[in-house]
């Protein structure tokens, strides 16, 4: 019989087709998933003189990513799981590999809009401007910080089956980052404690973020940050990979 | 009807395992050009596993599977590009209207879609005022007939339906009906699964009855019926005085509900 199989280029982008048109539809949850760093970057204006604008920018980057890979990819996934979706393009002569790359496209494009709203939300609000360098590593750190919570997202749908349950659970991740974020890298915990939370992986991000919008201020401790954000990235995502399956039933 | 080497499908051997659990165990049956074979048993038979594996959606423990002479499990693209599938629980992003779906599978098999094709799938399926809705406001028979035209939009060798008709009306399932018969005269081969005894005996050419993981009988309804109607389970079974092939199903399956 002579071979009939369709061309990876119409599957793919069809595909990606698909899951941009579905996060438009989603487009009230992207905003919120927008409105949270701005949020913050209006509020923190009165910070800006005395923790400097990388700090301000960086924090509220982080908080954007946390928000894109725990509460956009994490929870789409698993309720896509849930409903079967994932086993009915499954079906099709698709490879597995497609339909979460194409996934991922739309929360990589999300990054950059969050990005974009970072450094357009900072000027207007609190007159914050970066050196074209500086844009150009944020917008690159940007990508390894939001891999990082792709991964951890990745994680949590891969060791919880239940869609609700990884619902709650990043809720709840991402509001304990949202708080130790705040309240630890304002230093008001511990010392031991605050340590501990600059080598988490929101401080790890935060660090690299930072230091990409002022090159200057990158030192030995922001290199350290880098490596841990890419091991933190490593980890996640092969557990992630290794514990995720296609169907919440877990066949 | 039964040389297995013109078999559009072709299952040999096939085991599934759940961890220590085995659903289904050394099956094996074909499916030849222009044929519709059922495929039924109680719940938890091995009814929907033995189909998860044809579709290449579970890695069976092992068994040889191929559709139009391609391995499943060593060449799954070209496989899965030669049969159509319905889901028993078929869904859609939520958020993609009908056309939106139509186009989305259409571009995955690599057809074509025109506006004026997409007006005649539409038309066909008598949803042509409904493509602007999401799949999950449709109704339930709505919802079968976008699965099945899904399932059939690249034109597959192979079509397997589980529990297509589960949830329909008499008059969505007969059209239901007319359409798989419609790809039998086309000479299309069809797997379908269900729990409707009167829907196997009007539409299938064969018949396996699987239990416990296990191929307990095979052929054609009325030689099933011809061949268990004097065992002693199949009459106890039967309530009319006449045999029908639900008396032959209960007589070899047992009256025990499954959970």
């Amino acid at each position: 019989m002579e071979p009939k199989i369709p061309k990876p280029k119409d599957t793919f982008l069809s595909l990606i087709r698909a899951d941009f048109i579905t996060q438009w539809r989603n487009r009230r949850a992207v905003v919120m998933t927008l409105l949270v760093p701005a949020i913050i970057l209006i509020s923190w204006k009165g910070l800006v003189q005395h923790f400097g604008g990388p700090f301000v920018l960086s924090m509220s980057l982080t908080i954007g990513l946390t928000s894109i890979g725990l509460m956009g990819y994490a929870i789409s996934v698993a309720r896509d799981r849930d409903k079967g979706i994932f086993q009915r393009l499954r079906a099709t002569p698709t490879p597995d590999f497609f339909i979460m790359i194409s996934r991922l496209s739309v929360q990589l494009a999300m990054i950059v809009l969050l990005v974009l709203c970072v450094f357009i939300v900072g000027y207007k609000f609190d007159n914050i401007t970066l050196s074209p360098t500086g844009y150009a590593l944020t917008f690159i750190t940007g990508i390894i910080g939001g891999a990082l919570y792709l991964g951890l997202g990745q994680a949590i749908v891969g060791f919880i089956k239940n869609a609700e349950t990884v619902s709650s659970t990043t809720r709840l991740v991402y509001i304990g980052f949202l708080m130790l974020g705040m309240f630890g890298e304002l230093n008001q915990f511990p010392a031991q404690f605050n340590k501990m939370i600059h080598w988490s992986p929101f401080g790890t991000v935060r660090m690299i973020a930072a230091g990409a919008m002022d090159p200057h201020l990158w030192n030995s401790n922001t290199t350290i940050a880098l490596f841990a954000t890419i091991g933190y990235t490593i980890v996640f995502c092969f557990l992630g990979i290794k514990w995720f399956r296609w169907n919440s039933a877990g066949a | 009807m039964t040389d297995q080497n013109s078999s559009i499908l072709a299952v040999k051997n096939l085991n599934v395992f759940y961890s220590s659990f085995q659903a289904v165990k050394d099956v094996s049956f074909h499916v030849q050009p222009g044929e519709i074979f059922g495929l039924l048993g109680p719940n938890g038979a091995g009814k929907t596993s033995s189909l998860s594996a044809i579709e290449g959606l579970l890695k069976p423990h092992s068994g040889n599977i191929t559709v139009a002479g391609y391995d499943v499990n060593k060449q799954p693209l070209y496989a899965k590009a030669n049969m159509g599938v319905q889901l028993q629980a078929t869904s859609f992003q939520p958020e993609l209207t009908i056309t939106e779906i139509i186009k989305l599978f259409a571009g995955i098999y690599g057809v074509p879609l025109t506006s004026q094709k997409l007006n005649t799938i539409l038309q066909d399926i008598k949803l042509e005022d409904a493509a602007s809705k999401r799949f999950g406001q449709l109704s339930g028979g709505q919802q079968q007939r976008v699965s099945l035209v899904i399932a059939t939009i690249h034109d597959p060798i192979l079509v397997l339906l589980d529990e297509p008709t589960s949830g329909l009306d008499p008059q969505s399932r007969r059209q239901l009906w007319d359409r798989i018969e419609a790809m039998r005269a086309k000479d299309h081969a069809v797997l379908l699964t269900t729990h409707s005894m009167e829907e196997a005996e009007a539409v299938c050419d064969r018949i396996a009855i699987i239990d416990h993981g296990n191929v307990i009988a095979t052929n054609t309804p009325e030689s099933l019926i011809e061949l268990y109607k004097n065992d002693p389970n199949v009459i106890a079974a039967s309530r009319k005085g006449k045999i029908t092939l639900e008396d032959v199903f209960i007589g070899l399956t047992g009256k025990t509900v499954r959970a």
